[in-house]
């Protein structure tokens, strides 16, 4: 593991490196930029206030000079400021990634405990599996939007329990969370209770399992202590896919409940061609995944001792 | 259950009932990126800046133009403007306003004239970054009469002089020194944006108190203002981007009110009303949003004026807003809205008669094929590309509805649809668009085409696609009205004029035209005295005459 | 019947039904596609069975045309996102060391690419241009829909591979078998293959879902189906502002996309067991 480290870390910065360069270039080229769509918006924008506007921003300079202007900014640790909201970049960005790690990583948590749950469920009593290929079928198949519009019209419309949305102005900030983190999570549980059923079904006949069980071991030791660690690949694997994609928020989530959060942010600045905002947002998410993976490949590694012979 | 809920839900509201109202929520589908009066113009900035700021003009409910931090209204006949000769002798107007009494800013300092000179030199500057320069380019001189008296000199004669738009007073006292240490860094150093609750930036009656990005916008009664008293003690203006969602919390009580300028598409707005009409009351106001069909003039079809006539008797517009928009939304003839006071109530109006288009188009040479869609001599098929922004579901809706009645015709239209950005930036304005294209203009009272309609405003590469004539349009007397009606300062010959330039538009078809969106406005039972206005200038401009029942 | 009968039963139920769909239309006379302003939202009757959409068009038949979309481009998106990923997957953890570093790499860059631009630039492309169908043609629709969906989802799928591929070949059995001087190819085959089958096959089912339900995301950049060709994906997309008024026009579109899930799920289990039961 000493040696894997810093290789695997390299790679990430280089990756970054790479990538920040790709989605610069992506959201230079993208065609129409937004000081034009605002033209067909305000009857009193003339061409000569666009072309003017675009000067102001460094829109008109060449692609490679606004990249290394940002790049070289970047490095010394300046953000930049955000052309959109007229705000530094890190002032934007904390609150919503604040927002956004309570939302997704409490859903995260929630998706990842009961998947897990359910699918040992299934795997150790079988009667139980189609209940809960039944709950995963319809997590799959429920779109986030009606799953989150549903559940505000039976809590928040018609039983008055939870609010319907937006963010606690102070305090009580618990309630505003329920409904959003639950349709997130059940939107999430699906894949961890398929997968970990799937794996523990295949490990619980593997001959070590049937070893153990000879043995004379409890059930329950036999489930957690010798099938899950192996079955527990997958899972890891998914989780660590899933918390990079949260990191990026939840746009539908966010929008249905109204919550601001990273998902909106990063769709605003790249629709609104706010480079400076787009930008760092994407490299955060983008290492977080990475953090995340490799995260999940060190854990295989610990839980599963032969591999770290190779 | 469900009944027992409802119960339980009135147990709850009625204490609350009881109490008097002093606060008002309002729900909208946007949130103002900034700010700022003058950078950047958002329909979110507009509603939530008319609580706190005033503007010194602004047309009313009755889309006239009225004064709202100035005393009175420059006229000719009333000596606040003069016209005159401008140094390098082209003809120009000299326009003199005078603050209203008692005005002053949330920490008391008076609005004066040099509040209107700071906002007049910020926008000279092309580097402040102001959004809509035209104003200032105009505006060539500012002198300041007394503490609350400001002349303003223009190198431009236009009926509209008296209009100043989004030029309205900066508290100098706060900006200035912001601005002017750098102006090309003022748009992120401007405390609208760095402290936006800070009393001293609002003049209105009330003033932003707290600001939650993305969310909400808390706005409590400003004690320095003099007007009339507003009833609401503070108002709460909530984000809700997604239509649904909002409805949800209007229907929970999250939000007592839904904004009609930001607010729910007409026809969610209708079924809301089937549903929940005795509990909220709804006002459908007609604006100036029109919703059209640009096309082709140089299209081997649609360049002859029969097809495009054909085009529209094919069309039944009154159908589709009476069964789509529940009749809320008035058919449009012309661009001209008919609330304007420009609109001729006599222009020709083409009726929905498919067996005149079909008339007009053997006419036209364009006879059916073995397939039911009709060709020219040369075998061509009518076949008509239509485009619309992808994603706005009732744009797609009209569009397979057009389709469908077209078929009748014998005309083809291949939908493609692109998202907003591209649509507008690319494929309309540099004139990529093949055949039909659906969208809409935004437009304010009285105001002339010119830019739609002139054959100098064809998008062309030399003129870096300025201009927003997409169909390319071209007609001498339409581009002698459009350049004539501006400078035409007496009001009747304007109106002849007027009703010559929507004659020919009847007649000519430039566009197709469709039918003016109405916005949806819901207010609680309890609500009084909101002025729709279906313009650009929102009702909170006029929010201290709201009331409670 | 087996898991696996009842999954391809159900799917295959499906799939005859969009393939019937031109038949059911003639059956019931009227076009799907042509919308009746006077037949809006209709409850179910003899003539509409299940009732019209918000154009009065018949939601049975745009049911039976929209599963020749969603199906097509759920299965086929999943297929190809399981196939480029577990071979990536499979490469990457036998070979290991430098083709490992880049393929994974590799992955992790297409995860945090943001499709957002990179859909929108295609979306202002124009496909006839170089060769391709027009937009408009439900053929070229559905392939560009696919590639899209594939490109962005194989990456799961390969670290799900290369996870249970590298876990596998570190095992006893598959040391011995090298050692006994077994060829690479028949321990792939033999040995590393039939481990991934659990982690795949449950990968597979899962992302069908998602790739219909993605697609109606698609089409608001406007590279999704153009209308009025019917999906399950747009039409329950279009019912979403219509919630509150007409909550049953999501109704069906949110069934049939269960069933296919439902059936999917059965067909991966059942071909997990009988790799397993070898």
């Amino acid at each position: 593991m000493g040696r894997i480290l810093p290789a695997r870390l390299a790679q990430i910065a280089a990756t970054l490196a790479i990538l920040s360069f790709c989605a610069f270039a992506l959201i230079a080229l993208m065609p129409g930029d937004p000081i034009e769509v605002a033209i067909a918006g305000d009857p009193r924008l003339t061409s000569e206030d666009a072309a003017r506007m675009r000067a102001l921003h460094g829109l008109d300079r060449p692609f490679h000079e606004r990249y290394l202007a940002w790049a070289s900014g970047l490095l010394r640790g300046d953000f930049g400021y955000s052309r959109l909201f007229a705000q530094p970049v890190a002032a934007l960005l904390g609150p919503a990634l604040l927002s956004t790690l309570a939302l997704a990583g409490t859903a995260l948590l929630v998706a990842l405990t009961l998947g897990v749950a359910l699918g040992a469920l299934a795997a150790s009593r079988p009667r139980a599996a189609p209940a809960v290929d039944a709950i995963a079928v319809m997590g799959q198949a429920m779109p986030t939007f009606w799953l989150g519009i549903l559940l505000i019209i039976a809590f928040a419309v018609t039983l008055g329990w939870l609010p319907a949305g937006g963010a606690a102005e102070a305090g009580a900030g618990l309630r505003y969370l329920v409904l959003p983190v639950a349709t997130l999570a059940i939107a999430h549980l699906a894949a961890y209770a398929r997968h970990s059923a799937a794996s523990l079904e295949a490990t619980l006949t593997e001959p070590w399992i049937r070893t153990a069980r000879a043995r004379g071991a409890p059930e329950r030791i036999v489930l957690f202590r010798h099938a899950f660690p192996n079955a527990a690949l997958p899972v890891l694997q998914i989780a660590a896919l899933d918390a990079g994609a949260l990191a990026g928020g939840a746009l539908v989530t966010e929008t249905v409940f109204a919550r601001p959060g990273m998902g909106k942010l990063l769709y605003d600045a790249v629709m609104g061609n706010d480079t400076n905002l787009a930008l760092v947002a994407l490299l955060l998410v983008a290492l977080t995944t990475m953090l995340a993976t490799l995260g999940a490949d060190l854990a295989q590694r610990a839980l599963d001792p032969r591999l770290r012979e190779r | 259950m469900r009944l027992g809920a409802a119960a339980l839900l009135l147990a709850l509201a009625a204490p609350a009932a009881a109490q008097p109202r002093d606060s008002l929520t309002i729900g909208i589908t946007q949130y103002p990126s900034t700010f700022h009066p003058n950078i950047e113009n958002m329909a979110a900035k507009s509603y939530v800046l008319g609580f706190a700021r005033r503007p010194l003009t602004a047309y009313g409910a009755d889309w006239r133009l009225a004064c709202l931090t100035c005393e009175t209204l420059p006229s000719l006949e009333n000596g606040g403007a003069e016209r005159e000769t401008t140094p390098d002798g082209k003809a120009g107007i000299r326009v003199t306003f005078r603050l209203r009494e008692g005005l002053r800013w949330g920490d008391g300092t008076p609005v004066s004239a040099e509040d209107l000179r700071f906002a007049w030199e910020a926008g000279r500057e092309a580097a402040t970054g102001f959004g809509p320069a035209e104003f200032y380019r105009s505006a060539y001189e500012l002198i300041v009469v007394d503490p609350r008296t400001v002349t303003l000199r223009f190198d431009r004669v236009t009926f509209e002089y008296a209009s100043m738009g989004d030029f309205q007073p900066l508290p100098a006292h706060v900006e200035r020194a912001r601005w002017q240490a750098d102006p090309r860094a003022y748009r992120t150093r401007t405390a609208y944006d760095t402290e936006t609750t800070n009393p001293a930036l609002w003049n209105g009656p009330w003033r932003i108190t707290g600001v939650q990005p993305g969310a909400s916008v808390t706005l409590e009664r400003n004690e320095a203002w003099t007007g009339a008293a507003p009833a609401f003690r503070r108002i709460v203006i909530r984000t809700v981007e997604n239509t649904p969602a909002l409805e949800a919390q209007l229907l929970a009580g999250q939000v007592d009110m839904i904004a009609g300028e930001l607010g729910l598409p007409i026809e969610q707005a209708i079924a809301l009303e089937r549903r929940a009409g005795n509990r909220f009351r709804f006002t459908y106001q007609p604006g100036l949003i029109y919703e059209h069909l640009d096309l082709r003039h140089d299209h081997v079809a649609l360049g002859d004026r029969r097809v495009r006539q054909a085009l529209l008797m094919a069309t039944d517009r009154a159908t589709i807003t009476e069964r789509l928009f529940g009749g809320r939304q008035p058919v449009a003839h012309t661009s001209v809205n008919p609330l304007d006071p420009m609109h001729d109530p006599d222009v020709r109006r083409w009726p929905f008669d498919l067996a005149r288009a079909r008339a007009l188009l053997d006419e036209a040479g364009w006879t059916p094929g073995p397939d039911g869609i009709r060709r020219n001599a040369a075998g061509e098929r009518l076949s008509l590309e239509f485009m619309t922004t992808a994603g706005n579901r009732a744009r797609e809706q009209v569009q397979q509805v057009l389709q469908g009645m077209w078929r009748q015709a014998g005309i083809e239209a291949r939908i493609r649809n692109e998202p907003p950005r591209v649509f507008f930036a690319e494929t309309l304005s540099r004139r990529r668009f093949q055949g039909l294209a659906l969208f809409a203009w935004i437009s304010a009272p009285e105001s002339v085409p010119r830019s739609a309609l002139h054959s100098d405003e064809i998008p062309r590469e030399e003129r870096n696609w300025s201009g927003q004539n997409y169909g390319g349009f071209r007609n001498a007397e339409v581009d002698a009205l459009t350049h004539g009606i501006p400078e035409e300062l007496d009001r009747e010959r304007r109106r002849a004029m007027w009703r010559r330039l929507q004659a020919i538009y009847a007649e000519e078809l430039p566009a197709i035209p469709l039918w003016f969106r109405a916005d949806a406005h819901v207010w609680p039972q309890w609500l009084d005295g909101v002025r729709p206005t279906g313009h650009l200038n929102a009702s909170p401009l006029w929010a201290e005459e709201w009331r409670v029942r | 019947m087996s898991r696996l009968a009842l999954g391809l039963a159900l799917l295959g139920a499906l799939a005859l039904a969009a393939i019937a769909a031109p038949f059911a239309a003639d059956a019931l006379g009227h076009d799907p596609f042509a919308p009746d302003l006077l037949a809006r939202f209709e409850p179910p009757s003899a003539r509409h069975p299940l009732g019209t959409d918000d154009l009065g068009r018949d939601i049975l038949l745009r049911l039976l045309f929209g599963a020749r979309v969603s199906l097509a481009v759920g299965l086929a998106a999943a297929l190809a996102a399981t196939v480029i990923g577990t071979a990536a997957g499979l490469l990457a953890a036998w070979r290991g060391g430098v083709t490992d570093a880049i393929v994974m790499r590799l992955a992790d860059f297409m995860l945090a690419l943001p499709a957002l631009p990179l859909l929108v630039l295609l979306a202002a492309a124009d496909p006839s241009r170089i060769g391709l169908p027009a937009r408009g043609e439900p053929a070229g629709d559905v392939l560009r829909i696919v590639v899209i969906l594939a490109v962005f989802g194989w990456v799961g799928v390969a670290r799900l591979a290369r996870a249970a591929a590298l876990a596998t070949l570190s095992r006893d059995h598959v040391r011995a078998a090298r050692a006994l001087g077994a060829g690479e190819a028949r321990i792939l085959a033999r040995h590393v293959l039939p481990a991934l089958v659990p982690p795949i096959a449950v990968a597979t089912a899962l992302a069908v879902a998602g790739a219909i339900l993605a697609e109606s995301t698609l089409s608001f950049l406007g590279l999704g189906i153009s209308p009025p060709a019917p999906s399950w994906g747009n039409m329950l997309a279009n019912a979403q502002d219509l919630v509150f008024s007409a909550p049953w026009a999501a109704m069906w579109p949110g069934l049939t996309i269960m069933a296919t899930v439902a059936g999917c799920t059965l067909v991966a289990d059942g071909v997990r067991r009988r790799g397993r039961a070898r």
